[in-house]
């Protein structure tokens, strides 16, 4: 069984139109995806559909075969599914330290959580140097640490990760790659969604084409790469590769 | 010696408009919501302490244990009823304030309905009494008054500080997204935060009810001036709201002194123009765009 099914959902925000149209797809353990599409295709909306902050309208969103239709965004987090949302949503006015404690909310064992706050620091050895820093002095690909480190916190089952490059100069943004090529072996399912299209298929297994609310295609990470009608017809200028990437 | 008279005066209506302010700012800074019908629900607390008095001589300082509860409870439910189905709408802002001046008015309604529209004031045995300490005064009233706020304020910081449900509210006040990508739930903290606001506005109106007449009508002057102390804080910050009330109480006591009590509410609307056209954010709040 997939570790998360995504059943025929339609999503829109508030009184306006679907978003997504009808959306299907399989998420298995273990194995970690890119989802790559034109702006507006509804990658991030997916993402927001599947951690409970958007209730589908039509369809099923099921964790473990079971439906999580109407299970809000803590529910989700206790399920084990995290998000890391695109503006990195920290609390600037903390510290690292306190900001990754924060990531812990829900766990009430405090070994525990100080026992994960030190797996964090092992995995980002430079939030362990920054620790007593304010967060919202860092720089950005620093923030973008923080974002990860914090969603480690739960030892989540699944991490869905939203344009981590933005904004970030290519040799931090290859930085944060090689971070979330390391989540797999920690044994966490990721799912990245990612503007850079070459630099996010190479980081993952599978990807997922998206276009108009619907999954168009979907496949082996490097056949998608490999493929130059797919790259015409949906990656458009993203493929190119940048100067510099 | 005149002067150290006059703050202690302003340091002891200081202390329960510090209180009366926290509770509105608090609600700002989980919800975004201005409460303007904070004032209102501190009168209904004063009416209900009235009702208790004179018909089961409950001492207003007791009857604290009965308007807390209640308010809190009325807090919670007003919440989960009225605000939820706004939270998708684009206007939630503007909705609320429509929303909480609707509350104010109908609060205002019920009670002069019930209570009429006269001068009503509650006296225990210590409204008309002082404590001397040497050449200074202090009404008793409100050294009681006073001493209970400052004491609910550090029940507040303690929840505030040292509780799972006191961190989650510091965190949805940073950050409402965050906290709701790091597993608070936000609905919970915001029912929970509007409960401790009129807990607070509860015991305001207990406190208020032996220290100043009242009317239905007068919760308008009130909350302009909460609004002022919140203002000059800086709105969501609770120390930030504590802080611009004992400063501007103090600073109403010196205009009392000097100009006559006539012009002590304009130090209140003064402060808050200023504040607007100088520095929007406040002493210690954080800039917010709506």
């Amino acid at each position: 069984m997939p570790l998360l099914e995504v059943d025929n959902v339609v999503v829109g925000y508030g009184a306006g139109p679907d978003i997504l149209t009808g959306l299907s797809l399989n998420i298995e353990e273990g194995t970690s995806y890119c989802i790559v599409g034109p702006n507006g295709a509804g990658k991030s909306t997916l993402l927001r559909c599947i951690a409970g902050f958007l209730p589908p309208r039509v369809g099923e969103v099921r964790l473990d075969g079971a439906r999580m239709n109407g299970s809000r965004p803590d529910q989700m987090l206790a399920a084990g599914v995290c998000l890391v949302p695109q503006d990195a949503s920290l609390f600037a006015g903390l510290t690292v330290k306190e900001n990754l404690v924060m990531g812990g909310y829900l766990i009430e064992d405090r070994s525990l959580l100080h026992e994960r706050l030190e797996t964090v620091y092992e995995t980002f050895p430079v939030l362990a140097e920054r620790k007593t820093q304010h967060a919202g002095t860092l720089s950005g690909g620093e923030q973008q640490m923080v974002t990860l480190g914090r969603a480690l916190m739960i030892e989540p089952r699944m991490v869905m990760i939203d344009e981590p490059s933005l904004g970030l100069a290519p040799m931090i943004a290859d930085q944060i790659f090689e971070k979330i090529t390391g989540f797999k072996d920690l044994g966490i399912t990721v799912v990245l969604v990612e503007q850079n299209a070459v630099k996010g298929l190479e980081t993952v297994d599978w990807g997922l084409v998206l276009d108009l609310g619907s999954l168009e295609f979907e496949g082996p990470a490097d056949g998608i790469l490999a493929d130059p009608r797919i790259r015409d017809l949906y990656l458009g200028k993203a493929m190119t590769p940048r100067e510099g990437a | 010696m005149q002067w150290v008279q006059i703050l202690v005066l302003g340091l002891l209506l200081g202390g329960v408009y510090a209180m009366m302010a926290s509770g509105l700012t608090l609600l700002f800074g989980v919800m975004r919501v201005v409460n303007l019908a904070h004032a209102a629900f501190i009168l209904l607390a004063a009416y209900v302490t009235y009702t208790l008095f004179e018909n089961l001589a409950m001492d207003p300082m007791v009857s604290l244990v009965v308007t807390m509860p209640l308010m809190f409870g009325l807090g919670v439910a007003l919440y989960l009823i009225l605000f939820p189905r706004l939270e998708a709408s684009p206007r939630y802002v503007e909705m609320t304030v429509l929303l909480t001046f609707g509350l104010a008015l109908i609060v205002e309604g019920m009670l002069t309905f019930v209570f009429t529209g006269i001068f009503r004031s509650v006296r225990p045995v210590y409204s008309s009494t002082a404590i001397n300490l040497g050449e200074i005064f202090m009404p008793t009233s409100q050294f009681y008054a006073s001493t209970i706020s400052f004491g609910l304020l550090m029940v507040l910081w303690a929840v505030l500080r040292f509780t799972k449900t006191g961190t989650a509210i510091r965190a949805t006040m940073q950050n409402r997204s965050a906290a709701q990508i790091v597993g608070v739930n936000v609905r919970r903290v915001s029912a929970i935060s509007f409960g401790i606001g009129m807990a607070l506005a509860g015991a305001a109106g207990s406190l208020l009810s032996f220290m100043f007449p009242f009317f239905p009508a007068r919760h308008w002057q009130w909350v302009a001036l909460l609004l002022a102390l919140i203002v000059l804080g800086g709105m969501g910050s609770i120390k930030g709201a504590v802080i611009g009330a004992l400063l501007l109480a103090i600073a109403s006591a010196f205009v009392t002194d000097l100009f006559g009590p006539t012009w002590s509410p304009i130090t209140f609307y003064l402060t808050l123009f200023l504040i607007l056209m100088l520095k929007p954010e406040g002493l210690f709040g954080a800039k917010v765009r709506l």
